[in-house]
């Protein structure tokens, strides 16, 4: 028993002990290079502690219940707008942050964080098309319209080769803008026709997938999915070094598509705020921010990093859209109780129906 | 021995196909050469070199470890404590105490225990997670200890006393030896809830704690690679190995009597 208090009161006193200068990260993960991290930790004479969430929506139940002990969280727009809305961030001292300038001016002062109080963008994806050229290209299908992805003249030729994001959110957000509507439509009667759409197409997908889409497209047992630009990019160069004989292609949609923009932000609690802004800074330089791109293929706001960016990756549409494209591209914002309660019964529908 | 029909070796073989199969493919897929994993291209030992260089997952595995240990001690010490007064003193209030935790849902007590421990301004760390573990791994042991008990002659410790041993030394000499499969076998169970729990674990993390479980799961998102494979096999074979150390100690364990 003796033996026992003693570990237990050793394991409570080794935790504060080890404190010396950490930032603590929280973060998607591989979502920042690991080269970055030690070249922060040289800068700072510190140690980045990361830890890791999987979900906006986890980030956003563990913070509301109280969590605390982390000075940078990395959310998405709408969960910054919401742990705006909850209190749950400090406000930002522009002072120690010169690299702001680095940002592309259309991607600050957005409405969910008016004048980025709070919040300075990180990284980017888009929710685009991704497919097997090889066979796509035989069966003559169309790559830059939604069409393909919701039409049955076309899903019929592909039948259980197809797979959607299981998300409400973006996959309403891909029948909408088919449809011609917002992304963020909250007419009930347009979601009535884009849930139609969608019950029309789902016998054709092979599957509702957030997950392992990116494996199934790279052993090439689906050819075309809805999914993220940094998960297609990743499915390319699994099928690169895997030496498939097909490539993993973006397909723009001229219909448009959604963009999530992921912030850094400093929550209210933090140990560190100090340390929090000196990260801002030093992730707002070109050329660490230009890491994560070329790691993972997401898009950069920083305009600085672009030099820095591996010239396959820059000239990708579906990673830097282009003006026109940038144009057609929305943000998903939050829905209210009453909206969401409505979009639930008819996910379900839409899940359950045969 | 008796000839039992064949359809029911059939049926026996399924099921243990049913369990161990899963568990064979995760270990045969970790020698696989392929950072996809999809399909079998050669054999190679470098996830294991990976993961041993690997500082996060190392450290993952680490505090999963630490976390289990003392998981499994204290609570199989207080969950044999619990089992015992239940079965003596069949108090039911005690019962409900010690059994709720198992019987609400992870999710809602993993944030009530976060709350709790925000309200007391405890930090999050290891520690909390251990509490929380030892919180719910209590009553499963007493569940075991209890059964355990009923299985007991009674006149046995009645005999000890009467030949002159304080309830101590009967509990110590009489009571626990011949509980003690069940014990064991509590600490056993305590450890793998502890070491492959995630809801509960989740919640009560603090910043920079990272589990095993936790560490998986969060890679989710990015393709998972072989090294999960790596790092699931050497979990199976220090839980195999524990199982052959605790059986060493009682040899009924693993023998039906």
């Amino acid at each position: 028993m003796k033996r026992l208090a003693l570990l237990l009161a050793s394991l409570l006193v080794a935790i504060p002990a080890a404190a010396k200068d950490q930032l603590h990260l929280y973060n998607w993960n591989n979502y920042i290079a690991p080269e970055t991290v030690k070249r922060f930790e040289d800068f700072c004479k510190c140690e980045v502690v990361q830890t890791y969430y999987s979900d906006n929506e986890e980030l956003l139940a563990k913070l509301a219940a109280g969590a605390k002990g982390y000075d940078i969280l990395v959310p998405t727009s709408n969960a910054v707008q919401a742990l705006i809305k909850g209190g749950q961030l400090k406000p930002i001292d522009k002072a120690p942050l010169p690299n702001l300038k680095n940002i592309d001016p259309a991607y600050l002062n957005t409405a969910f964080d008016p004048g980025n109080k709070y919040s300075v963008p990180y990284a980017m994806s888009l929710t685009v098309i991704g497919y097997n050229d090889r066979k796509i290209k035989e069966l003559g299908l169309p790559t830059d319209t939604w069409a393909v992805v919701f039409e049955p003249k076309y899903l019929e030729k592909i039948k259980g080769r197809v797979t959607v994001l299981d998300s409400s959110s973006e996959l309403f957000a891909a029948a909408l803008k088919y449809l011609g509507y917002s992304a963020n439509d909250v007419d009930e009667a347009h979601w009535k026709q884009a849930a139609d759409l969608i019950k029309k197409a789902k016998p054709y997908w092979a599957a509702f997938n957030a997950s392992s889409y990116i494996k199934e497209l790279t052993v090439g047992n689906i050819w075309l999915v809805h999914g993220y630009s940094n998960d297609i990019f990743q499915a390319n160069l699994d099928a690169e070094a895997a030496k498939r004989p097909f490539h993993i292609v973006h397909g723009l949609p001229k219909e448009g598509a959604v963009l999530a923009v992921d912030n850094m932000v400093i929550h209210k609690d933090a140990p560190r705020p100090d340390l929090a802004h000196k990260f801002m800074n030093f992730m707002l330089e070109g050329k660490n921010s230009a890491e994560l791109t070329n790691l993972i293929g997401s898009g950069n706001p920083n305009m600085d990093a672009l030099q820095y960016i591996k010239p396959e990756i820059r000239k990708n549409p579906a990673i830097f859209p282009d003006k026109a494209m940038a144009s057609k591209l929305e943000q998903l914002k939050d829905l209210t109780t009453a909206q969401r309660r409505v979009r639930n019964r008819m996910w379900t529908e839409i899940k359950a129906g045969r | 021995m008796r000839r039992r029909p064949v359809a029911l070796w059939a049926a026996a073989a399924a099921g243990y196909a049913f369990l161990y199969v899963p568990l064979i493919i995760v270990v045969v897929y970790s020698f696989n050469n392929s950072r996809l994993n999809a399909e079998w291209v050669g054999f190679t030992l470098d996830w294991y070199d990976k993961l041993f260089h690997n500082q996060e997952m190392l450290a993952a595995a680490g505090n999963s470890l630490i976390i289990a240990l003392v998981t499994s001690l204290v609570s199989t010490v207080l969950g044999t404590m619990a089992g015992v007064a239940m079965y003596r003193h069949k108090m039911r209030l005690l019962s409900v105490l010690v059994l709720a935790p198992i019987a609400i849902p992870e999710i809602l007590m993993g944030v009530s225990l976060l709350i709790f421990f925000v309200l007391l301004n405890f930090t999050l760390g290891l520690a909390s997670v251990a509490l929380a573990h030892i919180a719910f791994c209590i009553g499963f042991v007493a569940i075991v200890v209890r059964a355990r008990l009923a299985g007991m002659d009674e006149s046995l410790t009645e005999a000890a006393r009467d030949c002159g041993a304080t309830p101590w030394e009967a509990f110590r000499h009489v009571t626990l030896p011949l509980i003690m499969p069940g014990v064991i076998a509590g600490a056993l169970m305590a450890f793998t809830l502890s070491i492959d729990d995630f809801v509960i674990t989740f919640f009560t993390a603090g910043a920079g704690t990272v589990t095993l479980p936790l560490q998986i799961y969060s890679m989710i998102k990015i393709a998972v690679t072989p090294e999960v494979n790596a790092v699931s096999t050497l979990l199976m074979l220090l839980t195999l190995a524990l199982i052959v150390v605790a059986s060493r100690f009682t040899p009924s364990l693993l023998r039906s009597d």
